[in-house]
């Protein structure tokens, strides 16, 4: 039996102006001149589905999306849904830069069919833009929000926060400024120092001292607050949003559905394959130009591991897992798999269970990455 | 060999004062070694001696030398510099007539030439005293020959100035060693007996014995008797070294050279041991043999539990070219299995350490050093104590003795005032002051061991700016107010963290401990409690608070497997720390015993 086709696709857009400090994805910056050559190997991967694919939700993600010119930006859109029609109903969402989204892109996505846009604003602080290199200003943070609600989209905004010597009234300020503008989904992000990146060496070299870990908690716990007391549902580790404007695709990947992908460093899970393409743009496109495949790891995921995915990335969504479902649907005991990690984190306070239901705590959102390891087996 | 032609001496130095260079151009002066095909440095073969300026083991060679028409021998036979390895050098300095004291023109005399110049006397040698590096600029060869009567009482028309780089007084110095060196007793007819005064470990021919003959002749097929053993062998061959092993008939009386007779273990030849033919039961054993005195002790674990059985292999093969290094099994609750290793010193234990990474590929946990304790008990048993674990209950111990050295110290005058509060502070009680010349002065203390291994040497070189050196020797145990200092996380005693100190600095070190291990120690789910303590009675405390928040976010491109990769790494790394209870102690913390707490007198 064939499992059923994956009704969720991703299309990562590798191109920057230039890297960020704190940046690690895949991202080809400043180099433009190879949004063609994207483009061609883009449609050689697409072309190899051999037959459109209708799906749910669609995710245009990079990178810079935006980055791309109007009539390259046309062509990605047409291509991406010749391949992956949306159906009736179905979530598009583009990612942009604030200073790319102008009406005009806008609209040529909206006509295409996009639903969604998620805006990379990071800050509403001139100071804090400035400490994360990105180049956008307030009014055009204004003018992409506008556009984007003019169009009848929604608009979903990425904040970053914990930034160093940030105090609490910076942070207010952002989410004051958030809350005041028509932004339906939040996703929030404490600055993290990835290893190969600029942040990460100026760490490394003391020229940089991330923000106390007690002040990150004040701050993380204050967002929850806010955001929740204007009126969103925090409903993953880092999400927030009105009722009814989650972001279905994302909720596709915590819940462990299947999800297909294209672009470079783009994750797919198809039948029970967990899939990665090679994460250099550059090794990507010459694999395709070349008529080999695109994958550079390949995963099979076993029943077990499978249930263990669930298991934590269920428990990121913070409603939690309802432990019956749960069970008839992987065909594992909670217990045979994490019994006394479980037990123990119950003790502790850091997961509460009610009913059939098992969630984090508060205390257990704070220190969710601690508890991860021990669930993994 | 006429024994009128043979001379055997060594050379004794400070550390880089020129021994290496000197020993090289004296074989190149003979003729022993074509300068051509002579290597940098040819007694100093082993890398890591190389890297690190030591001669660790005593080696041979042997110089034929022709001098106004007579043919003689001439057989140098090199010492460790280091106070670790003092009983071996004893050894070679009882295998020489005479020694060349090499003291640098610039350094002048240094802590070690003191050190070593007694030794020498000691051991009735005549000394030929040498100034060496007489090209350097800022050569002060008066001066140095001024110190060197004044703290050694040579007479300074004696004193023969050399360069041994640029081959300056060489020739000198080589008619001084056929003039003033006399040459060995010993009766060449009379039955053998040789001193062992080192070894080394051949994989196909076995163990191979470095003799000086004391009297008698030696020849192949002989068979012999080590009379510390009391195991016979043939002699399968038997040789000089000039300075690669030549195989040969026979040595006789004061010859130096090497046999081989089918010895399995390294272990069985014991340096200082005493040879003889296997059927002569009345030549008796040379005096002053003694087994290696293991003086410093520390427990050796592998990072990973796994990784037991490829340590005991390593430390194995180690021990087979390094008898002095003892190890055996045992256990801690904080580290699992490992072996509590025994030393001659600091730098030896540092040394066996160095060539464990290099040789075997083990990553490995290192528990604080201490020096062997004796302890007397009420029932008036007397214990060695190796490891902290091993002290009693304070109500069972009748006497607590811990080693004491004297320790000169040769220092600008300027720096007197810091060597006598460094040694204060110690501890320590002074035995004099002596002035070398107007600016250099020797301070000798006594001093525990176990206050000279931690930091001394480091504490000296930084109060002096790095012009101060030290010597040291044992003197034996003495009694003190001992104690063993625990240390608690979350209330359990992590036992390879227990050090043994004096009542008196039990708080400081306490609290320098505890704060250290708090600064060691991740934050975790719970509040971590890391205390010190005596018996019962808690001396210092400092706590880890639980974490606040440890999550973060984006989860971007649905990269799922990446972000489970992170999580499983992160689980291996717990895995691979050591745990009291639920507490995770990373492998550095081990070694966090070793700050005392004191401040460094420049900071
Ligand atoms: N200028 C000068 N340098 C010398 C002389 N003899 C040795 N050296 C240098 O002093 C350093 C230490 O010499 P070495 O023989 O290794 O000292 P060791 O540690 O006593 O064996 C080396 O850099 C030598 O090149 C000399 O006569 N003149
Ligand atoms: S714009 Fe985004 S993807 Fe591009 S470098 Fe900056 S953070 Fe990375």
């Amino acid at each position: 039996m064939t499992p059923p086709a994956p009704r969720a696709a991703y299309i990562h857009v590798p191109f920057c102006h230039r890297r960020c400090g704190y940046c690690n994805f895949t991202v080809l910056a400043g180099h433009d001149e190879r949004i063609d050559d994207y483009l061609r190997a883009l449609e050689i991967e697409l072309r190899g589905l051999g037959t459109p694919r209708p799906v749910d939700t669609l995710f245009i993600g990079g990178g810079t999306p935006t980055r791309l010119p109007l009539p390259h930006w046309a062509r990605l859109l047409d291509l991406v849904a010749r391949w992956f029609p949306l159906r009736p109903g179905g979530e598009w969402t583009v990612e942009g830069n604030p200073e790319d989204v102008s009406f005009e892109r806008v609209s040529v996505a909206v006509e295409r069919g996009v639903t969604r846009w998620s805006l990379g604003v990071q800050s509403f602080l001139p100071w804090k833009r400035g400490f994360l290199e990105r180049e956008h200003t307030g009014e055009t943070i204004d003018r992409a929000i506008e556009s984007c609600r003019q169009s009848g989209a929604q608009v979903a905004v990425d904040l970053i926060f914990a930034l160093p010597d940030e105090t609490a009234s910076d942070w207010h300020s952002d989410l004051d400024q958030l809350l005041a503008r028509p932004v339906q989904h939040v996703s929030t992000y404490s600055l993290t120092l990835e290893k190969g990146t600029a942040f990460w060496s100026r760490w490394y070299k003391g020229l940089l001292q991330p923000l106390e870990e007690d002040r990150q908690a004040e701050l993380y716990l204050a967002t929850r607050r806010r955001l929740r007391a204007a009126g969103f549902q925090h409903y993953e580790i880092s999400n927030f949003a009105l009722p009814g404007c989650r972001c279905r695709h994302n909720e596709t990947y915590w819940l462990c559905g299947q999800y297909d992908a294209a672009g470079p460093g783009a994750a797919r899970f198809v039948g029970g394959v967990r899939e990665v393409n090679h994460r250099s743009t550059t090794t990507w496109m010459r694999r395709l130009f070349a008529g080999d495949s695109p994958v550079a790891e390949r995963e099979t995921i076993g029943a077990e591991l499978a249930a263990r995915e669930r298991l934590i990335f269920g428990l990121r969504r913070l409603e939690g897992i309802d432990v019956r479902e749960f069970e008839e649907a992987t065909g594992f005991r909670l217990d045979a798999l994490a019994g006394p990690a479980i037990d123990e984190f119950l003790a502790a306070g850091f997961l509460e269970q009610s009913g059939t239901t098992l969630r984090l705590s508060e205390p257990g959102i704070l220190v969710s990455d601690t508890l991860w390891p021990a669930l993994l087996g | 060999m006429d024994r009128h032609r043979i001379r055997n001496f060594c050379i004794i130095a400070h550390i880089d004062h020129g021994k290496s260079t000197l020993a090289d151009r004296l074989l190149e002066y003979t003729g022993a070694v074509a300068s051509r095909e002579m290597q940098d440095q040819l007694l100093d073969d082993m890398e890591l001696e190389r890297a690190r300026g030591i001669t660790i083991k005593a080696r041979a060679v042997s110089m034929p030398y022709r001098h106004q028409g007579t043919e003689y021998e001439l057989n140098l036979i090199d010492t460790p510099g280091h106070v670790d390895f003092q009983y071996e050098v004893s050894r070679s300095l009882a295998c020489c007539e005479g020694a060349l004291l090499v003291v640098d023109a610039y350094q002048g005399v240094e802590a070690q030439t003191v050190a070593n110049a007694y030794a020498a006397l000691e051991h009735d040698l005549t000394i030929i005293p040498v100034v060496n590096k007489i090209d350097l600029k800022h050569a002060r060869v008066e001066e140095v020959v001024e110190e060197m009567e004044h703290s050694l009482g040579i007479a300074p028309e004696e004193v023969i100035p050399v360069s041994a780089k640029a081959g300056i007084g060489i020739d000198r110095l080589l008619a001084a060693i056929l003039d003033r060196i006399p040459p060995p007793e010993g009766d060449a007819a009379a039955p053998l007996q040789a001193m062992v005064f080192d070894s080394h470990y051949d994989a196909y021919r076995g163990a191979i014995t470095y003799v000086r003959l004391r009297q008698g002749t030696l020849s192949r097929r002989d068979k012999i008797r080590y009379c510390g053993t009391n195991r016979t062998y043939e002699v399968l061959e038997l040789g000089r070294f000039r300075p690669k092993q030549e195989a040969c008939e026979s040595l006789s009386s004061g010859q130096v050279g090497y046999i081989i007779g089918n010895i399995k273990s390294i272990a069985d030849v014991h340096i200082g041991d005493t040879v003889v033919l296997a059927n002569d039961q009345e030549t008796p054993r040379l005096p002053g043999y003694q087994p290696p005195k293991r003086m410093v002790y520390c427990g050796l674990y592998p990072a990973d539990g796994q990784d037991f059985a490829e340590l005991r292999d390593a430390l194995e093969k180690l021990s087979i070219n390094d008898p002095s290094f003892e190890f055996a099994p045992e256990t801690s609750d904080a580290l699992g299995f490992g072996f509590r290793c025994g030393f001659l010193g600091l730098l030896h234990m540092e040394i066996v350490q160095q060539r464990l990474e290099q040789e075997a590929d083990i990553d490995l946990v290192q528990t604080a050093p201490n020096v062997t304790y004796e302890i007397t008990t009420r029932s008036g048993e007397v214990r060695e104590i190796h490891r902290p674990q091993e002290v009693p209950d304070a109500g069972e111990i009748a006497e607590f003795r811990q080693p004491i050295v004297r320790v000169n110290f040769i220092v600008p005058t300027e720096y007197i005032g810091a060597i006598m509060k460094l040694c204060q502070e110690r501890r320590g009680v002074t035995r004099g002051t002596e002035y070398l010349s107007t600016t250099r002065a020797m301070l000798t203390y006594d001093l525990p061991l176990a206050e000279v291994i931690y930091d001394l040497h480091d504490k000296l070189k930084s109060a002096t700016r790095g012009y101060g050196t030290m010597d040291y020797e044992l003197l034996g145990y003495e009694p003190a107010d001992l104690v063993r200092m625990d240390v608690l996380v979350n209330g359990k005693r992590v036992d390879a963290l227990s050090v043994i100190c004096d009542r008196a600095d039990a708080q400081r070190r306490g609290r320098a401990i505890v704060r250290k291990l708090k600064s060691e120690i991740d934050r975790h789910l719970f509040e971590v409690a890391v205390q010190a303590a005596i018996g019962s009675r808690v001396i210092a405390r400092e706590t880890v608070p639980a974490m606040r928040k440890n999550v973060t976010a984006k989860c971007y491109g649905g990269d799922i497997t990446r972000k489970r990769k992170l999580w499983a790494k992160q689980r291996e790394g717990k895995k691979r720390m050591k745990s009291i209870g639920k507490v995770d102690i990373p492998q550095k913390a081990f070694m966090a015993v070793l700050d005392t707490g004191r401040q460094s007198p420049d900071r």
